[in-house]
C-alpha cells in the first residue's frame, strides 16, 4: 500500500494542487487539450476500457452512463453534466478531501466528461455544510474565468445544497437543482433521457470525475491493471469511528478490510477489540470483528451480503451496544427520508420507536421479531434506496448480534453509559422547523 | 449595495431556467436576515416570482435553512455514528454547559444556538463541529471552553 | 402530440394471465381496468400529471424484474406479463405493508370522520389491507381539524400525504398555495401562515383527498353515504355548464360533486358552483307571491290569486310590455315565457345582458380541444377566471403541454400576432370580454384566420350569462313578430334574480308603470315591484341549458323548491291567454327542439354527459356592424397625467347567491383597484397601498394592486365597490408608501 502511487490525490502531498499554477507545473489540463482534439465517443471508449465505476455508490460502470446519452437527432435538448457533491453518508467524507485538495483536478475531469457527453452546461452540487471546500472550488475557477484555452465554450456553476442527506440520490439533487424540494423521482425516465430540466443528464459524483483526466493520462488499459476484477483502479477510502489513524486514504481495490482497518488506519485505540465494522458508510449492511478478511472489491463484499457503498468504513469497538447503534442509524434516515413514499417516511420513524423501547428493555421477542418483519417490509417498496438500505442496515445488526438484542429483552442494555453511543441526541429528537407535529417518543 | 431583490435577479439569469436558483434566494435571504421569517418569504417570492408558500415549502425541506430566529453563532455539534464513537455527545453537553443553552435552543442573550446535525462530512477527524458553518476538527470535551472564548472574543 | 391523425399502436400483455389488448403506452392501472383487473391507487391521478409513484398502493410484479414495481408508473408495453396482488402473493404483501404503514399514525376517526362509507382507504383497506394492527406506540398528532378556509377543513392526522392536494394546487390551477412543508415524517400540508387558502378552484381538493383530511366544512356531519341521493345535473351558474351531482338528504341539497365530463370540465368544479347551493336556504328566500299594498308594503298572496292579478296586469298593459331576462332561464322557460307573452299577448319586446350569436357554431369544438392547443390567443379585457372559470384551467393545461398563450386586450391581433397564428396548427381563440356581437367578431376574425380549414382549431366566445343563448334562441323561436320598444313601457317583467340585481333594469323599472319581478330573494325586487313570484333555482328545475360550446346539457330538479316551478304556472297563465304550453319540461323541450334543429328531442337524446352538436358552416353574422369597435385603452395622445379609463368588471365570486353564502365572504373581491405598473410607478403608488378614485364629484378609498396583467391606462374596479364613478377617474396616493423598496407588482 505504502508503494501504490495515487491517483485521484495524485501530487497533492508534495504540491499546493488547489493553485491553478501548481496544477498546471505537473501537467494539469493538458490531458483536457488532448481530450478536446479526440471524438466524444474515443474518450467513452477509453473510460469503458477502464473498467472505472461510479464512486458515490450505486458503482455504475461510468462509460457506459455516458454512453445512454441520446444523439441530437434523436433528442433535441441539450445535454447537462450534474456534479454530484452532496457527500452526506455517514463514514464517508472522501469528496471532502478530493474538493479541498485537488479542485483542478476535479475541474478538468468535469470539463473532459463534458466533452465526452456533448454538455456544455456543468452543474457542481455540493452540500450546503461544506462552506470550506465550496470556497476552494471557487477560488480555483476563479482562477480559470480567463481561461478560454481550459473552459472552452463550458460553463459551470457551483451550486450549493442546504442540508438534506438525500439530495445525495440523483433524481432528488435534479429537483433541488431546479430549485424545489429534494424529493426523488420514480425512473424510467432515467435521468440519461430526462434528467435536469427534462432534457439528457449525466450525474456523476466527485471521484469519479476527478479519476477521468489520470485515467485519459495512463490509458484505460492501464488504469484497468489496477484493483481486481470488476473493481478495477483506486479509490479514496474514508477510515472513522474507533481507528488510530482515522482518515482518507487513496488505495487500490483488492486490499482487505482488515489491512485498512490496522495498517493502514493503525487498528483500534485504546487497547480495545474491534467489534463490528460498517464497510460502505451507513447504508452498508455490517460486518462482525470476524468477517474482516475479505478483498474490498465490489464482489467480494457481494458475496457476504454488503457493499463497499461510498467507501466509509467505520470501526467500531468492543464499548459499543449495538441496539444504540441501531438507535442512532435509525434516526439518521428518519431524520433524512424525504417523506414522498410511505414505507420510509413511516417506516423509519416506527423502527426508532421499537428500537427504542428495545434499549429500554420494555421490548419482547415477539416485538423483536415484529422490527425485523418491518425492515422486511420496508425493503424492496421504496421509491428510492434510503429506506430500503436503513431497513437491511438496522437488519443486519439483529442479524448479526442477535444475542445482544436478545440480552437487551431480559435486563435492559448491558453496557448503558459505557458504550459511546448511549443517550445520544440525534437531530430528530430535537424538532429544529416548525413543531406541529407531536412526536411521541 | 444591491438590494435583495435586485441580488436575486443577477442569481436568476445566471442559469437556463429561473426556477432553479430557488436555493440561492434563500440562502442570500438568510444571510442578510438571519433567519427566514414570514416577510422574508415574501420578499423572496416576490423576486423569484413564486408564491410564499412556494419558498416556505422548500425552505422547511432543508436543515441549513432557519425558519425560527437563532442566535448570533450556529454551533453544531455532529452526533452521528463515527463521531458518537469519539464522544460527540460529550463535546456536545460541554457545549451546553459553557453556553448556558440546551440543544437545539438558542441563549437566552441570542448569543448562540446550539443544535447536533447529522453527518457533516469530516468522519475521520472527529467529532467535527461547526461553528458559524466553518468545521472543527478533532474536538473533544476539554477544547470546548477555548472554542467559546474565541467565539466571545469574536463577537 | 404531431397534427397528423394515425391510429394508435395496440399492444398486447397479460394481467393475472388475462390476455388484454390495448393502445401502446396507456397506463397500467388503465390497463388493468379494460381486463377487469383492479390495480388500487391513492397518489395516481392522471389528471394531476405524470404518475409519481409515492404511496406505493398499486405495487405490482413485472415479469423479468425482480423488484416489485410501482404499477401507476408503468405503461402497456408489448409481451409484458404482469401479476397484481391478486395472483402474487409478493405483489399482495406489498400492497398489505403499504396500507399498514398508512395506517401506523392513521387516527381510529371513521365513526366522526365525514369521508366514512365514501372512503378509499377503507375500502382498499377491506380488500388489500391488514385486519389489525400490530402498532403499539401512539400515534403522531396535531391539532385538528384547522380551517384551511371558510369552506374547507383540514385534518392533518388522517393525511397520508398522498400529496395529490398539492400536486393540484402547483399542477393544475397553479395556485401555489397549498404546499407540503418540512421533511420525512413530520411532513405536513399547509398553507403560507395559516393565512386562507383563497382561490376560485380550491375546493377540488375535497374531492380529490381519498381519505378525510380534506372536508367540507359546509358538509360536515350532513350525512353518511348510504343515507344520501346524489342527483345528476348541470351547474347553472357559469356558461361552461359544469355537471354535477348534488348531494340530497331529507329533501335538502347538502353538497355538489363533480360528475367529469371529459369534454367540459374534466372532473373540475369551480368553488363558485361547488360551494353557492345555500343559497337555496337563504333567509330572504322568497316562499309565497308577494304584492304591493299600498301604505302597507308588501302583503304574501295565494297562488290563485297571484295569477289573477298577473293575469290583470298583462291584460291591463295593453301590449307594452318589455321583459328583462336573465340569461339564466332554461330553454323551457324562456319558450314558455315567450309563448306566453309574445302568443298570448303580442308582446315582443325583451333584453338580455348581452348579445347573442349562432355565428361561431362554424368554430365549434369541446373544450377539452384547448388543451391539445399549439396556440391560444385570449382576446379581451375580462378574466377568463371570472367568466368562465374551467376555460381558465384549460388554457394553463394548455401552457403546460407547450402551448404558446398570448393575451390582448384590443379586439384585434397585431401583424406580428396574425402571422404567428396563421403559422400555428391546432389554433384556439377564445374571446372573454365586452363588445363582442356574442361571439360575431370572434367568429368574423376567426374566418379571416382561415380557423375552419384548420384541424384541432377552434373559437370560443365566454358570455356574461350561463343560458344566454339558449334563452334568446327560446324567446325567439316562441312566436313570430316584430320587436318593437314600447314607449311607454306599462309592464316590466323581470325574470330572475341576476335581471333583479342589474341596476340597468332597475333604471328601465323607474320608467315602467308596473313591475312583475320572478325572484327568488327579498333583498332584490322587492322594493320596487308591484307583484313578485317566488323563483326557482337551476337546481331545482328540470330543464336544459346551452353551454358556451352550444352544448345542450340537461338539468334536473334535484330538491323540490319551495315554490312550483316557473313553467308550472307560466303553463296556468297561458291557458287563460289561450296559449297551449305544456307544464312538463321534457314536453316543452320536444316542441321546442323541433322548431330550434329540426327535429323533437327528447332529454335521452342528451344522455348523462351529452355530446356535442356539430359544427354548421360559417355564415357571415348579421348585421354586420356599422360602428367601428370602441378602443379598449385610452390612446397616448388623449392620455394625462391623472386620466385613466375605469373598467367595472363582475368578479367571479359575485352575484344574488354568492352573496347568501357566508362561506364565501372571503373569496369576494376585496375593494381594490387594479394598475399597470406603468400607471402605479408614474403616481408612486405601490401594491397595498390606499389610493384614492376620482370622477364627476365622485371619490372613493381603495387598496391598490398593481397587476402585470392589464394595459396602461386602464383601471379595474369590482362593479360591487365601484360605487357612482364615472367612464374617466383620477388616482392618487393618499398614504405613505407600505413598503420602503417600492416594489408591489402583484
Amino acid at each position: 500500500m505504502a508503494d501504490l502511487k495515487p491517483i485521484v490525490l495524485g501530487g497533492a502531498d508534495e504540491r499546493d494542487l488547489t493553485k491553478l499554477a501548481e496544477y498546471e507545473a505537473i501537467g494539469g489540463y493538458t490531458t483536457l487539450a488532448k481530450a478536446r482534439r479526440a471524438l466524444p465517443q474515443a474518450i467513452v471508449e477509453e473510460l469503458l476500457t477502464s473498467g472505472l465505476r461510479g464512486r458515490g455508490g450505486a458503482f455504475f460502470a461510468t462509460g457506459r452512463k455516458w454512453s445512454f446519452i441520446p444523439k441530437p437527432d434523436q433528442n433535441p435538448n441539450p445535454h447537462y453534466l450534474v456534479v454530484n457533491a452532496d457527500e452526506s453518508e455517514p463514514g464517508s467524507f472522501k469528496d471532502h478531501e478530493i474538493l479541498a485538495r485537488v479542485p483542478h483536478r476535479f475541474i478538468e475531469g468535469c470539463l473532459i466528461t463534458a466533452h465526452a457527453v456533448e454538455a456544455r452546461h456543468i452543474f457542481v452540487y455540493v452540500r450546503g455544510e461544506y462552506l470550506g471546500p465550496f470556497e476552494v472550488l471557487r477560488d480555483a475557477l476563479e482562477e480559470i474565468r480567463e481561461r478560454t484555452d481550459i473552459l472552452g465554450d463550458a460553463t459551470i456553476i457551483v451550486h450549493r445544497g442546504a442540508g438534506a442527506y438525500i439530495c445525495g440520490e440523483e433524481t432528488a439533487l435534479l429537483e433541488s437543482l431546479e430549485g424545489k424540494r429534494g424529493q426523488p423521482r420514480s425512473k424510467p425516465p432515467f435521468p440519461a433521457i430526462s434528467g435536469l430540466y427534462a432534457s439528457p443528464t449525466v450525474v456523476n459524483n466527485v471521484e469519479t470525475l476527478a479519476t477521468v483526466p489520470p485515467i485519459l493520462q495512463m490509458g484505460g488499459e492501464k488504469y484497468a491493471q489496477l484493483g481486481v476484477e470488476n473493481s478495477t483502479g483506486t479509490r479514496v477510502v474514508s477510515l472513522s469511528g474507533n481507528l488510530e489513524r482515522g482518515g482518507n486514504y487513496e488505495v487500490a481495490h483488492g486490499i482487505t478490510l482488515r489491512e485498512l482497518i490496522y495498517d493502514v488506519g493503525g487498528g483500534i485505540p485504546g487497547g480495545r477489540q474491534l467489534k463490528a465494522v460498517i464497510p460502505g458508510g451507513s447504508s452498508t449492511v455490517i460486518l462482525a470483528a470476524d468477517e474482516i478478511d475479505v478483498s474490498y472489491d465490489y464482489d467480494s463484499l457481494a458475496q457476504v451480503g454488503t457493499a463497499m457503498g461510498s467507501a466509509g468504513v467505520i470501526a467500531i469497538d468492543d464499548r459499543c451496544c449495538m441496539v444504540q447503534l441501531g438507535i442512532r442509524v435509525s434516526e439518521f434516515y428518519e431524520h433524512e427520508s424525504c417523506g414522498k413514499c410511505t414505507p420510509c417516511r413511516e417506516g423509519t420513524r416506527w423502527m426508532t420507536q421499537m428500537l427504542r423501547k428495545l434499549e429500554a428493555g420494555e421490548a419482547t421477542e415477539t416485538e423483536l421479531d415484529l422490527l425485523l418483519d418491518v425492515c422486511d417490509r420496508i425493503n424492496g417498496k421504496c421509491l428510492c434506496p434510503l429506506g430500503e438500505t436503513a431497513a437491511m442496515a438496522v437488519a443486519s445488526y439483529v442479524d448479526k448480534f442477535r444475542a445482544e438484542f436478545i440480552a437487551h429483552l431480559e435486563g435492559g442494555c448491558p453496557f448503558g453509559s459505557d458504550s459511546p453511543l448511549d443517550a445520544v441526541l440525534a437531530p430528530v429528537a430535537q424538532h429544529t422547523h416548525s413543531p406541529v407535529a407531536v412526536v411521541p417518543a | 449595495m444591491s438590494s435583495l431583490h435586485e441580488e436575486i435577479q443577477g442569481v436568476r439569469a445566471q442559469y437556463p431556467d429561473p426556477a432553479s436558483a430557488t436555493l440561492p434566494a434563500l440562502r442570500l435571504a438568510q444571510e442578510r436576515y438571519g433567519w427566514l421569517s414570514p416577510e422574508v418569504f415574501r420578499e423572496v417570492a416576490e423576486a423569484l416570482e413564486e408564491t410564499p408558500a412556494f419558498c416556505m415549502s422548500v425552505a422547511s425541506f432543508y436543515d441549513m435553512f432557519h425558519l425560527k430566529p437563532v442566535g448570533r453563532h450556529l454551533v453544531e455539534v455532529c452526533t452521528n455514528v463515527s463521531c458518537a464513537l469519539r464522544g460527540a455527545q460529550q463535546v456536545l453537553e460541554a457545549f451546553e454547559e459553557e453556553l448556558n443553552v440546551k440543544a437545539g435552543e438558542t441563549s437566552e442573550d441570542g448569543f448562540a444556538t446550539v443544535r447536533t446535525v447529522e453527518c457533516l462530512g469530516g468522519c475521520g477527524w472527529a467529532t467535527i463541529v461547526a461553528l458559524d458553518h466553518r468545521y472543527r476538527m478533532n474536538v473533544q470535551p476539554g477544547d470546548v471552553s477555548a472554542i467559546v472564548e474565541e467565539l466571545q472574543a469574536n463577537g | 402530440m404531431s397534427a397528423g391523425v394515425s391510429a394508435p399502436e395496440l399492444v398486447k400483455l397479460r394481467i393475472d394471465g388475462v390476455e388484454v389488448e390495448v393502445p401502446r403506452g396507456t397506463g397500467l392501472v388503465e390497463t388493468a381496468a379494460v381486463a377487469g383487473l383492479e390495480i388500487p391507487v391513492f397518489c395516481y391521478e392522471p389528471r394531476l400529471g405524470p404518475p409519481i409513484g409515492a404511496c406505493r398502493m398499486c405495487l405490482v410484479e413485472v415479469e423479468g424484474i425482480p423488484k416489485l414495481q410501482a404499477g401507476c408508473t408503468l405503461t402497456a408495453q408489448p409481451d409484458m406479463v404482469v401479476r397484481t396482488a391478486a395472483a402474487s402473493a409478493k405483489a399482495a404483501e406489498g400492497q398489505d405493508a403499504t396500507l399498514e404503514f398508512i395506517l401506523v399514525n392513521h387516527p381510529l376517526d371513521c365513526p366522526v370522520c365525514d369521508k366514512g362509507g365514501e372512503c378509499p382507504l377503507q375500502d382498499l383497506t377491506f380488500r388489500w389491507g391488514p385486519g389489525q394492527t400490530r402498532m403499539t406506540f401512539p400515534k403522531r398528532t396535531f391539532d385538528k381539524p384547522i380551517p384551511i378556509s371558510p369552506t374547507i377543513a383540514l385534518d392533518r392526522e388522517r393525511c397520508i400525504l398522498c400529496y395529490r392536494c398539492t400536486r393540484f394546487s402547483e399542477n393544475v390551477a397553479e395556485d401555489g398555495q397549498l404546499v407540503a412543508a418540512n421533511r420525512g415524517a413530520m411532513s405536513l400540508i399547509t398553507t403560507f401562515e395559516d393565512e386562507p387558502y383563497c382561490a376560485p378552484f380550491s375546493g377540488n381538493v375535497i374531492e380529490l383527498c381519498p381519505v378525510g383530511a380534506l372536508t367540507s366544512t359546509q358538509y360536515r356531519f350532513q350525512g353518511r353515504p348510504w343515507e344520501i341521493q346524489n342527483v345528476p345535473s348541470i351547474c347553472g351558474l357559469c356558461p361552461v355548464g359544469c355537471n354535477i351531482s348534488a348531494t340530497t338528504r331529507e329533501g335538502k341539497v347538502r353538497r355538489i360533486l363533480s360528475r367529469n365530463h371529459p369534454e367540459v370540465d374534466q372532473g373540475w368544479l369551480c368553488d363558485k358552483g361547488r360551494f353557492t347551493y345555500p343559497h337555496l336556504y337563504a333567509t330572504d328566500r322568497i316562499h309565497e307571491p308577494l304584492e304591493r299594498v299600498r301604505r302597507r308594503g308588501l302583503g304574501e298572496l295565494s297562488w290563485n290569486d297571484a295569477l289573477d292579478r298577473a293575469e290583470d296586469l298583462l291584460r291591463g298593459a295593453g301590449g307594452r310590455v318589455v321583459t328583462a331576462l336573465s340569461g339564466s332561464e332554461t330553454l323551457e322557460q324562456a319558450y314558455g315565457l315567450g309563448k306566453l307573452l309574445r302568443q298570448g299577448l303580442g308582446a315582443h319586446s325583451a333584453v338580455l345582458p348581452e348579445a347573442t350569436s349562432d355565428a361561431l357554431d362554424a368554430f365549434r369544438a369541446p373544450l377539452s380541444a384547448i388543451a391539445r392547443a399549439e396556440h391560444v390567443v385570449v382576446i379581451g379585457d375580462e378574466r377568463v377566471a371570472d367568466r368562465a372559470p374551467i376555460v381558465d384551467l384549460w388554457i394553463r393545461q394548455a401552457r403546460r403541454n407547450g402551448a404558446r398563450v398570448d393575451n390582448v386586450f384590443e379586439p384585434r391581433l397585431d401583424e406580428e400576432l396574425e402571422r404567428r397564428v396563421r403559422d400555428s396548427d391546432r389554433v384556439i381563440l377564445v374571446w372573454s370580454g365586452r363588445a363582442g356581437g356574442g361571439g360575431a367578431r370572434l367568429a368574423e376574425l376567426a374566418h379571416r384566420l382561415g380557423l375552419e380549414g384548420k384541424d384541432g382549431s377552434a373559437a370560443f366566445h365566454l358570455p356574461a350569462t350561463p343560458n344566454g343563448r339558449g334563452v334568446a334562441a327560446a324567446w325567439a323561436a316562441s312566436a313570430d313578430g316584430e320587436e318593437k320598444n314600447p314607449e311607454p313601457i306599462n309592464l316590466l317583467i323581470v325574470s330572475g334574480d341576476e335581471a333583479a340585481a342589474d341596476p340597468a333594469v332597475r333604471a328601465l323599472a323607474e320608467q315602467a308603470e308596473k313591475v312583475l319581478a320572478i325572484t327568488m330573494f327579498q333583498g332584490l325586487a322587492v322594493g320596487w315591484a308591484d307583484l313578485v313570484l317566488p323563483g326557482t333555482s337551476y337546481l331545482e328545475r328540470d330543464g336544459t341549458f346551452v353551454n358556451l360550446e352550444g352544448r345542450i346539457q340537461r338539468l334536473r330538479r334535484t330538491v323540490i323548491p319551495p315554490a312550483p316551478d316557473e313553467l308550472a304556472w307560466i303553463a296556468r297563465l297561458a291557458e287563460r291567454f289561450a296559449v297551449g304550453l305544456s307544464p312538463h319540461s321534457s314536453v316543452v323541450f320536444a316542441e321546442l327542439s323541433g322548431l330550434l334543429y329540426g327535429e323533437e328531442l327528447s332529454y335521452d337524446d342528451l344522455g348523462e354527459r351529452a355530446p356535442l352538436p356539430p359544427r354548421s358552416a360559417f355564415e357571415p353574422p348579421q348585421p354586420a356592424p356599422t360602428a367601428p369597435i370602441p378602443p379598449l385603452t385610452t390612446p397616448p395622445e388623449e392620455h394625462f397625467l391623472g386620466n385613466l379609463r375605469l373598467q367595472r368588471f363582475r368578479p367571479l365570486f359575485s352575484g344574488p347567491a354568492v352573496e347568501r353564502v357566508p362561506e364565501l365572504q372571503f373569496q369576494r373581491p376585496p375593494a381594490e383597484v387594479e394598475l399597470a405598473s406603468e400607471d402605479a410607478e408614474r403616481r408612486r403608488i405601490a401594491t397595498g397601498d390606499t389610493v384614492s378614485v376620482r370622477s364627476n364629484g365622485s371619490a372613493l378609498a381603495l387598496r391598490a394592486s398593481v397587476r402585470k396583467d392589464i394595459p396602461p391606462g386602464v383601471a379595474r374596479v369590482a362593479q360591487e365597490h365601484a360605487g357612482d364613478l364615472g367612464a374617466a377617474v383620477e388616482v392618487a396616493r393618499m398614504s405613505n408608501p407600505s413598503s420602503p423598496e417600492g416594489r408591489g407588482t402583484a
